[in-house]
């Protein structure tokens, strides 16, 4: 037995090396480092004052509210969009195949290629899509210069390019439902808005799951697809927490970019852990 | 692994399934041979597509090769192509790079190269990088790397310190060179005794450029103070030219209007930049202060419909066009100008951005940007022997001639030629006569908030008000001193 028990130990031993050098230690020296004024030569020990810093100066408290308005806002439609893609994309049409992989592109190109390509597109003078809703009679929405506009621009390029794995990951869950729920459901008399609510809905619940619990740890995270289309802009209308850590960092300060960074972990974590919980509970029912 | 392996795989697959569903025996040999050749095609460009390197201005190899043959610089090429030995030439083979952003002109840096290739045999090259706070933070990052080029291009006074520069710069106030220039330049780019860099061209007006021939056809008068000026943009206004160009898509840009009210902020408080260094005077609590932020402000009615996004280049274009008629500008800009649309440069005037007083309307000042020496650079002697050139006869004129002087130069004893354009000669020469000059503030203290331009971004499209503006960014000035060191 105790030959066994070594057996297995050594075998963890690689797989931990490289999680702690390229996770644990990392982590560690930023929590350190978060608490300091540094340079990469030299750093003063501070305490908290950075994150104090971070949380009473006020473009720092706007990037805050934005990212779990982005977060919130980009993950949610997601969610709902793709679903409903997702049954269009398994019922019995002919070009399904065709249309899977068309829906699937946007996730496929660069994120900054986006970025830039959707930037020049919302250009209120000479954008295609000002042009477009120029003959239909709208004129001259500033999408992206328009401060209380700028933010959910963004949000709706991001759900363009988002949706596409939401789909994708929709139609494993669907097409994983055993037909014979369906055909029991349809002696019974039941129909179509009737077995999408009480068949489609409740089992395609771990893809859902999935879905969600991606969407909003990556709609926390977003740095590039703002950075290339506002740079945070205009003002700090549509800054989130990772454009102002990196605004930190380009400053020099890297103390208070490694405090952000801080914050950002706990802040994922605190969202992430029990909505996780919350959702497999949920699953579980 | 670039994504399009990703579209390779993911193609390849729809092709299988699609033929999986057909289960006739006789395309099966079909269907081996096509799934060998389709194979055989991606893995080749595998190789191919996904093994060459992205173009990158980021690239860690030295930048001479790739990025100098990607600009269509016109000396450039040929330079590169021509390796004819020359005899006895100091430095021949010697290969020199240069980093710089792409807002500023280079022809004159090259015309420079050119006689330098001539007489010393030195082959320069130039790296050029993007500009705004992306080419800052790739400036500084390159320089904590170590991966820098020879020379490079940055500001000079307050900015010059968020280099660290006793770390990365060469120290070169011994040098011969050093005495021709300006005492005024060399306090900009010195730090604890020690002086880094040469002026790069000449000093710049920070002020309203303006086009004098909508001028002309309106009838109207260069202000003189604050009202006068909006009184003209409205004239302006009502006859369909956009009255002022803003260019907020480069933040950088909106900052002009703010930094170059300097002049009246320091006709109101002639000490506040002292003041301001040791912490106790603050943008908030003086009123010229906040009035420079006003002034954002104030010409935001009259700024062209797509001020928002609107970048740098559309702004040259609106101002020597006439389609905008002010434009708060470094006058720098005016290279551009000359270069683009040379029948437009006399059209093209400054003033200083006016206070209330109409007696004392005064221009604020940029230093010009610096060549700076990477202290780890190889080639230490012909960078040396390429700053004596430079800053000679010869190489001023040379400059000189591939770029119009957009203001004096700061080595003495090099007077202007006379076919200087008149903005230069006219408009700004009067205020330097006159004495109506002020340096800009981060040329008097080492205090310069990084979010200067968001801020001014942020209250020129209208979303907070001066008083806000005025006190983000003392917030802003006092972050920074903080992290630099100093007691506030």
């Amino acid at each position: 037995m105790k030959a066994s028990k070594i057996y297995s130990m050594w075998f963890i031993v690689p797989a931990a090396t490289i999680f702690s050098v390229f996770f644990l230690v990392p982590v560690l020296i930023s929590l350190f480092f978060s608490m300091t004024i540094w340079n990469f030569d030299s750093f003063r020990f501070v305490g908290f004052d950075n994150f104090v810093l971070f949380f009473s100066e006020r473009s720092l408290a706007i990037s805050m509210k934005n990212t779990v308005i982005y977060a919130f806002l980009s993950s949610g439609l997601k969610v709902v969009l793709a679903f409903f893609i997702a049954i269009f994309l398994t019922s019995r049409i002919k070009s399904k195949n065709f249309i899977r992989s068309l829906v699937f592109f946007p996730n496929l190109v660069s994120t900054i290629a986006i970025g830039m390509v959707f930037k020049s597109l919302l250009h209120p003078t000479k954008g295609f899509v000002n042009t477009v809703l120029g003959t239909v009679g709208i004129e001259g929405i500033s999408w992206l210069g328009n401060p209380d506009l700028a933010l959910y621009s963004v949000i709706l390029t991001d759900v363009w390019k988002g949706v596409s794995i939401a789909t994708v990951i929709y139609i494993a869950g669907i097409v994983s439902i055993d037909q014979t729920f369906y055909e029991a459901a349809a002696i019974d008399g039941a129909n179509e808005w009737s077995k999408l609510k009480n068949i489609t809905i409740p089992l395609v619940r771990p893809a859902m799951n999935t879905v969600i619990l991606l969407s909003l740890i990556g709609g926390l995270r977003s740095f590039d697809l703002i950075w290339a289309m506002t740079g945070g802009g205009p003002g700090f209308a549509s800054d989130v927490l990772a454009s102002t850590i990196y605004k930190q960092y380009a400053a020099g300060f890297y103390g208070l970019s490694t405090a952000g960074n801080v914050i950002m972990l706990v802040l994922i974590g605190v969202i992430a852990f029990p909505l996780r919980k919350l959702l497999l509970q949920k699953e579980m029912d | 692994m670039d994504k399009r392996c990703i579209v390779h795989s993911e193609s390849i697959a729809q092709m299988l399934l699609f033929m999986n569903n057909k289960d006739d025996g006789g395309i099966k040999e079909m269907k081996k041979l096509l799934v060998m050749i389709l194979t055989i095609v991606m893995v080749t460009s595998l190789f191919v597509g996904c093994g060459s390197k992205t173009e990158e201005p980021t690239a860690a190899k030295p930048a001479k090769t790739e990025a100098a043959k990607e600009e269509a610089t016109k000396g450039e090429t040929e330079k590169t192509e021509a390796k004819e030995e020359m005899a006895g030439l100091p430095f021949e083979g010697v290969e020199l790079t240069i980093m710089m952003d792409q807002n500023t002109v280079a022809e004159g840096v090259e015309a420079v190269a050119a006689i330098a290739k001539e007489q010393l045999g030195l082959d320069v090259s130039m790296d050029r990088s993007v500009g705004g706070s992306e080419g800052d933070n790739l400036t500084k990052t390159r320089l904590a790397s170590g991966d820098m080029t020879d020379l490079f291009v940055y500001n000079s006074g307050s900015l010059l310190g968020a280099l660290n520069p006793s770390e990365y710069l060469l120290d070169i106030s011994g040098e011969p060179f050093m005495a021709k220039i300006a005492d005024s330049f060399k306090g900009t780019v010195a730090i604890d005794g020690a002086e880094y860099g040469i002026p790069l061209n000449t000093i710049m007006a920070g002020g309203i450029m303006y086009n004098k021939a909508v001028y002309r056809d309106l009838g109207l008068e260069v202000p003189t103070t604050w009202d006068e000026f909006l009184a003209n943009c409205e004239v302006i206004k009502a006859s369909g030219t956009s009255a002022v160009i803003g260019t907020y898509g480069d933040a950088w840009t909106s900052q002009v209007t703010f930094l170059g009210d300097n002049y009246n902020v320091l006709a109101e408080n002639p000490n506040f930049a002292t003041e301001f260094e040791a912490g106790t005077a603050k943008f908030a609590t003086s009123p010229a202060g906040v009035k420079s932020f006003q002034k954002l402000i104030d010409i935001e009615p009259f700024l062209n419909l797509d001020y928002a996004v609107a970048t740098f280049d559309e702004g040259v274009d609106m101002l020597a066009t006439g389609e905008g008629a002010h434009w708060p500008m470094l006058s720098f800009v005016m290279a551009n100008v000359s270069d683009l649309y040379p029948e437009a440069v006399e059209d093209i005037g400054v003033f200083g951005i006016p206070g209330d007083n109409p007696d004392d309307q005064g221009l604020t000042i940029w230093m010009p940007n610096a060549l700076y020496v990477n202290k780890d650079s190889e080639n230490i002697d012909a960078v040396k022997a390429f700053f004596e050139l430079y800053l000679s006869t010869e190489g001023l004129d040379a400059y000189t001639a591939a770029v119009p002087p957009t203001g004096a130069y700061v080595v003495e004893g090099y007077a202007l030629p006379g076919d200087t354009m008149s903005i230069v000669k006219d408009d700004m020469q009067a205020y330097i006569d006159s004495g109506k000059t002020a340096p800009a503030l981060e040329y008097m203290t080492a205090v310069k908030g990084p979010n200067c331009p968001a801020i001014t971004q942020e209250v020129g499209s209208g979303q907070t008000t001066a008083l806000e503006a005025a006190a983000a960014y003392d917030a802003d000035c006092l972050k920074q001193a903080i992290q630099l060191g100093l007691d506030w």
